[in-house]
């Protein structure tokens, strides 16, 4: 009993690093355009269909997983440009209507260019599971939890130590002052959607030799990371840290003790008291836009 | 809110128009083969929830991502109530809207206290656990659903597909007069007032809270009739019929027909179905590769483009050249 719990804690990990990756993306978009992006999940879906494919095909997996990331990055730019840009001066439900079209179409698009066949990815080192206390964990669980150390640790220094990322930062704090101060907002709105975009992307990547990739992952990933990132806060990047990780290892042991169909329901009634009882999720403050 | 939109509302008569509309529909399906049938039964349901839908989020400036579960649980409850213990379809529709809106008074206590970004994501939370609930719960027929739904029947006298429309439309009527008769009364110009701003309705007298909770339960009422009268028609159901891209349709009926617009929610409901059916039989010529709900794409675009081009909808500009 003991010991089934513990692996499903530990499944719950290699989730919630996932979740995390996906919650970070929502996280910057939010913080620097006050905007709830639904199409998060699909770019963590473009990031992992194309790594499968051009690996299918014959690429080395570095180099597809390095160009699935920048195929990522190039779709959060034009979805920006084309989709959210241009209703700039829109009220918020049309914005958050908008960003529902855009989930909507990458997902049909998706399925245009790739079908509906699951695409399969070989994990990025072979070798035994690992073991710990017991459970096991696959070895690309390492590549997953190292990519997240490796994305908030540059999220971190970007924020505290870089000019930009104090402009970011003004910015966020203060939009109208920070543009007087010649802080470029729109630039930083694009740039937002970009760099979320490529992290929704390294997300994709790395789950893709776990679950392998299908045309409707971005979903159920993008909806997991909403929930992670109101969980942890919504302006918040350690809370989306910390909220994807609870929420894994809470889906996982729910979903192990109780039923896996349940996994989900679980998960959005953690959103749903989060959004009743703290608002502002774990470690964010008090919510700026409720 | 932002952006106000002018408080104009619309004095066409909605009954007597409604009223037409059913006889057209009675004179269409006369002549339309079955297939065709089913397709303007679908299109008087879809507007139906889309009625509901544009009071809760046109009029009171509130937004649900979840409208595809209550539409759900009017389905499953009528379709449950039939199969398992032999209830007339007919109290099944007044249950399934009965039981829909017990559901939105319920979630009403968590929902109506977010607004704009968080209530779209608490509707769209709620709407997938009920689905969740839908695929778990083994009493009705979990993921592989109930099937042999019983049809709706006067006497002797077993609904077809002509039947099932005229029923559809009727209720549209309805509801078209009904949500009309709302949107013109004091409730509807205090909804309009919340949606402007709520603490300045309240500073009105306006209460803002109870107000909105009526209008989702009402909003509720439409989709789970709608649903009811969906599960005896299509004979089956399952969670699949109502997951989160049916929501989705909900919002885009809305929003090309015109938030704030009753016939807007017809005309979206019609533009909706008309276009995924077009798409349908386009699609496939043209792309031969192309499966699945590839019309995702699309609709993704076309909402998009609406809300960029035209965000007030098709019935903005009827209304800018009916005054002109």
């Amino acid at each position: 009993m003991i010991a089934s719990l513990w692996q499903y804690v530990l499944s719950g990990v290699v989730d919630g690093a996932i979740f995390a990756l996906v919650a970070a993306g929502f996280v910057l978009i939010y913080q620097v355009t006050g905007l709830i992006n639904f199409a998060q999940g699909e770019f963590a879906m473009i990031g992992a269909m194309t790594a499968a494919s051009l690996a299918t095909a014959g690429m080395p997996t570095p180099a597809a997983a390095g160009l699935a990331v920048l195929a990522a990055a190039v779709v959060g730019a034009i979805c920006y440009l084309l989709a959210i840009r241009p209703a700039r001066a829109a009220t918020g439900v049309t914005l958050i209507f908008i960003t529902l079209g855009l989930d909507v179409a990458l997902r049909g698009l998706a399925l245009f260019v790739w079908g509906t066949n699951p695409l399969s990815l070989n994990a990025f080192s072979s070798g035994n599971a690992i073991q710990i206390f017991g459970g096991a964990l696959p070895p690309q669980a390492l590549w997953v939890l190292g990519s997240d150390v490796v994305v908030f640790v540059a999220l971190y220094l970007f924020f505290r130590h870089t000019y930009a990322g104090t402009a970011v930062r003004a910015a966020v704090a203060n939009p109208p002052i920070a543009s007087t101060f010649g802080i470029p907002l729109r630039t930083f709105a694009f740039w937002s959607f970009v760099v979320a975009a490529a992290i929704g992307g390294i997300g994709g990547v790395m789950i893709a030799p776990i679950t392998s990739a299908t045309y409707d992952m971005g979903l159920t990933l993008g909806l997991a990371g909403f929930v992670a990132a109101v969980l942890g806060g919504l302006d918040s990047l350690p809370g989306a840290l910390l909220g994807g990780f609870v929420l894994g290892i809470v889906e996982h042991v729910a979903g192990g003790l109780w039923s896996t169909g349940w996994e989900q329901g679980v998960g959005f009634l953690i959103l749903v008291l989060v959004l009743v009882l703290r608002p502002q999720g774990l470690l964010g403050r008090a919510a700026r836009r409720a | 809110m932002g952006c106000v939109l002018p408080i104009r509302v619309s004095s066409v008569a909605y009954g007597p128009i409604g009223l037409v509309l059913l006889v057209v529909v009675a004179a269409i399906v006369w002549v339309l083969p079955p297939y065709y049938t089913g397709l303007i039964t679908l299109i008087g349901l879809y507007a139906l929830v889309a009625i509901g839908l544009n009071l809760f989020m046109g009029y009171a400036g509130q937004v649900s991502l979840g409208q595809a579960a209550f539409f759900g649980v009017g389905a499953y409850t009528s379709a449950a109530l039939a199969v398992k213990a032999g209830v007339s379809p007919w109290f099944g529709m007044v249950l399934g809207a009965a039981a829909a809106a017990l559901v939105a008074y319920a979630l009403s206590f968590v929902a109506l206290r977010l607004r704009e970004n968080l209530l779209a994501l608490a509707t769209l939370a709620l709407g997938i656990v009920i689905n969740v609930v839908f695929n778990q719960w083994d009493f009705i027929g979990g993921s592989s659903g109930l099937k042999d739904i019983p049809g709706f029947r006067i006497g002797a006298y077993v609904f077809d597909q002509r039947a099932y429309a005229i029923l559809a439309w009727a209720l549209v009527a309805i509801g078209i007069w009904f949500a009309g008769n709302l949107v013109r009364s004091n409730f509807g110009r205090s909804l309009i007032a919340i949606s402007a701003g709520e603490l300045g309705a309240q500073a009105l007298g306006v209460h803002a809270e109870r107000l909105k909770r009526q209008t989702f339960v009402l909003s509720a009422v439409y989709a789970g009739a709608a649903g009811a009268v969906y599960a005896s028609q299509a004979s089956y159901i399952d969670p699949t019929s109502f997951s989160f891209l049916l929501s989705v349709n909900f919002v885009l009926m809305s929003v090309i027909g015109g938030l704030r617009s009753l016939w807007g929610a017809v005309i979206g409901a019609t533009v909706v179905v008309a276009l995924g059916q077009i798409l349908q039989n386009v699609v496939p010529i043209v792309l031969p590769s192309a499966r699945g709900d590839f019309q995702g794409f699309f609709l993704g675009v076309i909402l998009i483009a609406m809300l960029i081009l035209l965000p007030r909808g098709i019935t903005s500009r009827l209304g800018e050249a009916h005054r002109a």
